[in-house]
């Protein structure tokens, strides 16, 4: 795939819903390292990335008519494809491991091991880490909700908190990170 | 970032819409989003980066051809012109052997017409499509296979399953392909895929009433007790 011409994203969008193919070598080149990250921050084998990414360029190709600019930017739209593609395999890998997937339990004991008092861990990249770097009450609610997929109802049982609770802190979770972010 | 509940996220989409500030909030939060994500990025390992071109370039290559023949098309109005010229000053030589061609023709198309038959969906298989009281479900493919697609018809009063094979690669002699219905988890085998058949639809039958998903995985011929889940080759779900 050579990539020799560079798109701004409406002319990008648009000549994707064209079906032009040197629009969706632009996209997979200009693209690929951050939907990698993505994929890695909730599935860290890397083995299943390759299915996750093929699976999901996939999708966003198929489906690039369902894109709405009014809803939100091209990339955003990429990394939430990305993300339930990513969170739906690793569900699905755990099912087929004969794993209850709808056990809480599981997230109970995995939030605790991550909230360590003994800083970031080393293996964290990209925004897994900086989400880390919050408050543990923040990063608790981002952890579960963004990288596993859980619920906001299914968030506030793992913690044992009031559901509002778990609302004002996603809030000041996402206010925390753009602050990071700037 | 998928963190809000459907009800939130309408009523985001409502009020962004009337109120330009709030619109203007998350395109900045968007912004500051994506160029976090891209300046802290890992860069993808050569073996994947490969691994996805490989896989992907399948699924570009239609749009790639529709191109090509967009962009050959003047050349190839010059080119006919061409050919019909020459085609004139050769006919007179070439008629023994256009008949010995035509003759050959004949033949193949013989056995083409044999084959095209299978092709095109007999006019019964049709009321299968047009039956309300059937589920329709959409297998597509899994891993490396992501461009397999088949679709499945499942008439829950009868127990059978009508299966029209989009694109799957035949099986070797030495293995079968064979459907799974998955009930409360635990798979459960439908039986082997005829997949010599083509252009019509595969009946099978006994699906279990209460099976929510289905894989069709590749096995050793006859079939396996338990399914090879490394060899999935489509899944699907109602």
């Amino acid at each position: 795939m050579n990539n020799q011409t560079t798109y701004t994203e409406n002319a990008l969008v648009r000549s994707l819903k064209e079906r032009n193919n040197e629009a969706f070598t632009y996209l997979y080149e200009n693209y690929k390292n951050a939907l990698y990250t993505v994929v890695i921050q909730v599935i860290p084998e890397s083995e299943s990335a390759v299915d996750v990414l093929q699976e999901a360029f996939i999708t966003i190709w198929k489906n690039i008519e369902k894109y709405d600019h009014s809803k939100g930017r091209l990339f955003t739209w990429m990394v939430k494809v990305v993300r339930n593609i990513a969170i739906n395999h690793r569900r699905s890998k755990y099912f087929q491991q004969g794993q209850k997937n709808d056990s809480l339990d599981l997230y109970v004991s995995y939030i605790e091991n991550s909230a360590s008092d003994n800083g970031i861990p080393i293996n964290l990249i990209g925004l897994r880490k900086q989400v880390h770097a919050l408050k543990k009450e923040h990063m608790q609610v981002l952890e579960l909700g963004y990288f596993n997929g859980l619920t906001q109802e299914e968030i506030s049982k793992v913690l044992d908190i009031p559901l509002g609770t778990v609302k004002t802190r996603i809030r000041n979770a996402i206010i925390e990170l753009r602050k990071n972010f700037s | 970032m998928g963190l809000c509940t459907s009800e939130e996220k309408a009523e985001l989409e409502s009020l962004r819409v009337q109120y330009p500030e709030l619109e203007k909030a998350i395109t900045e939060y968007e912004v500051s989003f994506e160029q976090n994500l891209m300046n802290t990025a890992e860069t993808i390992p050569a073996s994947v980066d490969i691994a996805l071109k490989k896989g992907l370039s399948e699924l570009v290559q239609p749009a790639g051809r529709i191109y090509d023949i967009q962009a050959n098309y003047k050349k190839r109005n010059k080119l006919i012109y061409a050919v019909a010229a020459a085609s004139l000053v050769l006919l007179c030589c070439s008629l023994f052997y256009n008949y010995k061609l035509y003759q050959l023709q004949q033949n193949t198309g013989a056995l083409l017409t044999k084959s095209r038959t299978l092709e095109t969906l007999p006019p019964g298989d049709y009321k299968i499509l047009n039956d309300p009281s059937i589920t329709p479900i959409a297998m597509y493919g899994v891993g490396s296979h992501a461009i397999c697609r088949c679709t499945m018809f499942w008439d829950k009063r009868t127990g059978k399953v009508y299966i029209i094979l989009h694109h799957l690669p035949f099986s070797s002699d030495s293995k079968d392909y064979q459907l799974w219905a998955y009930v409360n988890g635990k798979a459960v085998s439908v039986g082997i895929v005829k997949d010599e058949i083509r252009g019509r639809f595969i009946e099978m039958q006994n699906i279990p009433a209460d099976a929510i998903s289905f894989s069709i995985t590749l096995e050793n011929a006859g079939g396996a007790l338990t399914p090879t889940e490394s060899e999935a080759y489509l899944r699907g779900k109602i």
